[in-house]
């Protein structure tokens, strides 16, 4: 019982970082209509530069953990504005909503930055020092609690309540519906679509990089490949969740983590993406909108 | 089914009503177009006209009522059904495909008439060529009606605006439909352009097609159509001759009236 | 000199022809407007069926080839059947999800795949052969962009509210594009797999998908034509960059791609830009 305690906790912390990609990836598509291949490429650079400011600066954890959320939400920006930018009012047939283009750009940015990245860590892996995060076993009861996968949990939740509270109860909030509903609309209604994505757009690549810089804390990897295992477990946190709801992504995260770490230590190791999967599928089958996914309708 | 006077009706709503998020936008609405008339319907923007070109055609379904059409229900039948049937239309905002020329998007309009199968076409059978050879003849003829032969390669979104909207008509002509919806055909055209349009509608009207066409310019409407009918928030305000429909006082109101008085408009129900 | 040139790049030319195969799977689909990534699981279904039947049967790998295209046939038209239905943004999720399945799959079933072995296949295929089939499978297009089926998903693709007015079944001809997709898709697997004489997870997966699609819309994504020139200048890139640029070609392939969507953002070959220039 108290094995299995233990590794719900695990899951929900390797899930929290699966749902951090998820929402910040989600935000994007809803928002935008961008399917952003470079997603993960900011979670990897994120954590390069926590683990700089940390090295070089001496900086403590929490401004850590800062410099790595900014860098990735300014890396996004920068992405957005070089890749995106040159793409937006030039239209296209509208079933493809103008995604193409900027899929191909976003995948040219993904095959740099993930190159430059192997060039900053010197195509190896890096690991935080270890004493520069909260490493201390907290006890409940019998029950270990590493502060760390702690930190991790609550940072999700903060994220995702923040950005949930953002997008449904403000009035910005409307605003970005109202650009991922129709961009020209919107530019009518009195919002500037200019400012809703640049504010979008460093939203996600901020959580991106919050899930970059602790991932790369919890699994002692800082290099490009971190940015890469988040996009394959994050997308389908986005699958199964839906991208139009930033709490079904990330109840979806969560669940894919402990879904991963219960079938490990249960099942067999094997298994393990083999589960994830097959419950993609699943969902893709059944509720092929998602958790919280409405029925789209033809637009007249 | 009778439709106004003794001439049998093409085309039959009988109390369609559509909603939007519980805001109706089509509300118990019922008229006839009668065969090889041209039927007016006419209404301040907003008052739903668009919407019911979008139910007839199958564009969006609505929540009840029937539309009926040669006597059969079409409710709920998919778009390319409906088409197949002998109903085309035009759009109030020109939607021609990007891309094609003139000649092109006439063509796609005789898809219906094709004469032959994708395989064959695909494996050019000498009967799928001499299909295609009657096709593209036919695309002409019909370019050369909106008088726009001498258009035929050009890429159609660099025509002017009235030019676009003709080609839409002669697209929608490409299936040989017997019931045509135009809408706002005229919209953004000069007097002159807008005169040519209404002569087309006649000849199409005696060469046997029905037409039902919405229409805000007043002096079209007097001149070619038949029959009118007149919607304001998505119900039927009036409908009959153009004369006595233009002299119904709330139709007067909403026409003539101060233009974008909303309270006004409202009072109307 | 230009046989060593052509010694050197010999196989490069071969790849090129192989990754055509692929660009057209999935131009195939996206013509009739689906963005769909889907074409790497047909290409590993049929280049896993293939090679299986080559393996056991001891047949030539010409022989194959139709039954890898069936095999990527059936599967595109399940894949049609599921996905359809959904909306253009999800359509594309989905197909990537299945592309990461695929992979899980051909690891979870090692009687087919060999699983994290992989399949060693050792065939021949002659670079004659190869340029034959890819002048077969470029008539098999341009006959389709001319027929009525090209004219229809043209229509479908630039807005299915006005195709579906006009009578095209934009659903029905959506599927036969998916089936095309598969057909010419799961013929790409086996060829690829017979141009490796290896294939494993990871032949078929994501950087397949990714790079097939950038070869079409950097080519042009309203032309088959378009597709053939993105997948040649899509692999002679890299290799141009590696012989030019060897520290930094990944960048340098990046930034490639970048400028040409930014400034060619409708790709090399464009027929509007040509008939735009033919109306002045």
């Amino acid at each position: 019982m108290l094995l299995f305690v233990e590794q719900l906790v695990n899951g929900c912390a390797l899930g929290s970082l699966y749902a951090l990609f998820a929402v910040g990836f989600g935000l994007v598509f809803a928002t935008l209509g961008i399917l952003n291949a470079a997603h993960g490429t900011y979670a990897s650079w994120a954590a390069i530069a926590a683990l700089a400011a940390v090295q070089h600066l001496g900086a403590p954890f929490p401004l850590a953990v800062a410099a790595g959320v900014v860098a990735g939400g300014l890396l996004a920006l920068l992405v957005d504005q070089i890749a995106f930018q040159p793409l937006r009012g030039r239209g296209g047939p509208a079933k493809e909503g103008g995604m193409l283009g900027a899929l191909i750009t976003s995948i040219a940015f993904w095959i740099m930055l993930d190159s430059l990245a192997g060039f900053a860590t010197g195509q190896q892996s890096l690991n935080f020092p270890a004493d520069s995060y909260p490493a201390r076993m907290l006890h409940l009861g019998a029950l270990p609690l590493p502060s760390m996968q702690l930190v991790t949990i609550a940072a999700m939740l903060l994220a995702t309540a923040g950005i949930h509270a953002l997008v449904r109860h403000s009035r910005f909030g409307a605003a970005m519906r109202a650009v991922g509903w129709n961009g020209a609309a919107a530019a009518l209604g009195g919002v500037n679509p200019r400012v809703v994505i640049v504010v979008t757009a460093f939203l996600a690549g901020a959580t991106s990089g919050l899930a970059g810089v602790l991932g790369g804390i919890s699994t002692q990897n800082v290099s490009f490949t971190l940015g890469e295992g988040l996009m394959l477990k994050g997308f389908a946190a986005v699958v199964v969740g839906g991208y139009d709801d930033v709490r079904g992504a990330a109840i979806a995260g969560v669940a894919l983590g402990i879904l991963e770490v219960m079938s490990a230590q249960y099942l067999s190791t094997s298994l393990r993406d083999g589960i994830t999967y097959a419950l993609l599928l699943g969902f893709l089958l059944l509720r092929p909108r998602g958790l919280f996914g409405r029925a789209a309708f033809l637009r007249a | 089914m009778r439709g106004d006077g003794d001439t049998p009706a093409l085309l039959e709503l009988d109390g369609v009503g559509k909603s939007f998020g519980g805001v109706a936008a089509v509300a118990d609405l019922s008229f006839a177009v009668p065969t090889g008339s041209v039927m007016g319907l006419m209404g301040p923007n907003g008052a739903g006209k668009t919407t019911v070109i979008n139910l007839i055609t199958g564009l969006l379904g609505f929540d009840r009522g029937h539309i009926r059409f040669d006597g059969a229900e079409i409710g709920g039948a998919a778009a390319h059904r409906i088409a197949a049937r002998g109903i085309a239309r035009t759009y109030q905002n020109v939607r021609l495909f990007s891309g094609m020329t003139a000649l092109e998007q006439v063509l796609a309009g005789g898809f219906l008439r094709r004469g032959t199968s994708l395989i064959a076409s695909f494996l050019g059978t000498p009967a799928s060529r001499a299909a295609r050879a009657r096709s593209l003849a036919e695309a002409r003829h019909l370019l050369d009606r909106v008088r726009l032969a001498h258009r035929a390669d050009v890429l159609a979104e660099t025509l002017s605006y009235g030019e676009q909207r003709r080609i839409e008509i002669a697209r929608a002509l490409g299936a040989h439909p017997r019931l045509l919806l135009l809408d706002e055909p005229t919209a953004g055209m000069n007097a002159a352009e807008s005169a040519a349009i209404g002569g087309l509608v006649h000849e199409l009207r005696d060469a046997g097609l029905t037409v039902l066409m919405v229409e805000h310019n007043v002096r079209l409407v007097t001149d070619f159509c038949d029959h009118v009918a007149v919607m304001s928030f998505g119900r039927k305000l009036t409908e009959g001759t153009p004369a006595a429909c233009l002299a119904h006082p709330e139709v007067q109101a909403a026409y003539f009236g101060r233009s974008g008085d909303a309270e006004r408009i409202r009072a109307l129900r | 000199m230009l046989a060593d040139l052509w010694a050197a790049y010999q196989s490069s030319v071969g790849f090129a022809m192989v990754n055509v195969f692929f660009a057209l799977s999935t131009y195939a689909v996206l013509s009739a407007g689906v963005l769909s990534f889907a074409s790497v699981s047909y290409a590993a279904f049929g280049g896993f069926i293939g090679a299986q039947l080559v393996l056991n049967t001891g047949i030539s790998p010409l022989l194959a080839l139709p039954v890898s295209a069936v095999a990527g046939a059936l599967l595109a038209y399940a894949v049609a059947l599921l996905f359809l239905r959904l909306d253009g943004h999800w359509m594309a999720l989905a197909s990537l999800a299945l592309v990461l399945m695929t992979r899980v799959v051909v690891l979870n079933a090692p009687t087919l795949t060999g699983g994290v072995n992989g399949l060693s296949l050792p065939v021949d295929l002659s670079l004659a052969t190869l340029t034959v089939l890819l002048l077969l499978l470029m008539l098999v297009f341009h006959r389709l962009s001319g027929s009525w089926y090209g004219i229809a998903v043209r229509a479908v693709r630039e807005d299915p509210a006005v195709a579906a007015s006009l009578g095209m079944p934009a659903r029905r001809l959506q599927t036969i594009a998916f089936v095309i997709s598969g057909a010419v898709g799961g013929a790409g697997g086996m060829l690829l797999a017979a141009m490796l004489q290896f294939i494993s997870p990871d032949t078929y997966f994501i950087n397949i998908a990714f790079t097939m699609i950038a070869a079409v819309v950097l080519g042009g994504s309203y032309h088959w034509a378009g597709a053939v020139a993105g997948a040649f200048v899509f692999t002679a890139l890299p290799v141009v960059m590696q012989a030019v640029l060897p520290q930094i070609q990944d960048v340098a392939n990046g930034a490639a791609l970048l400028a040409i969507m930014v400034f060619l953002p409708r790709g090399l070959i464009d027929p509007r830009a040509w008939r735009l220039r033919h109306a002045r």
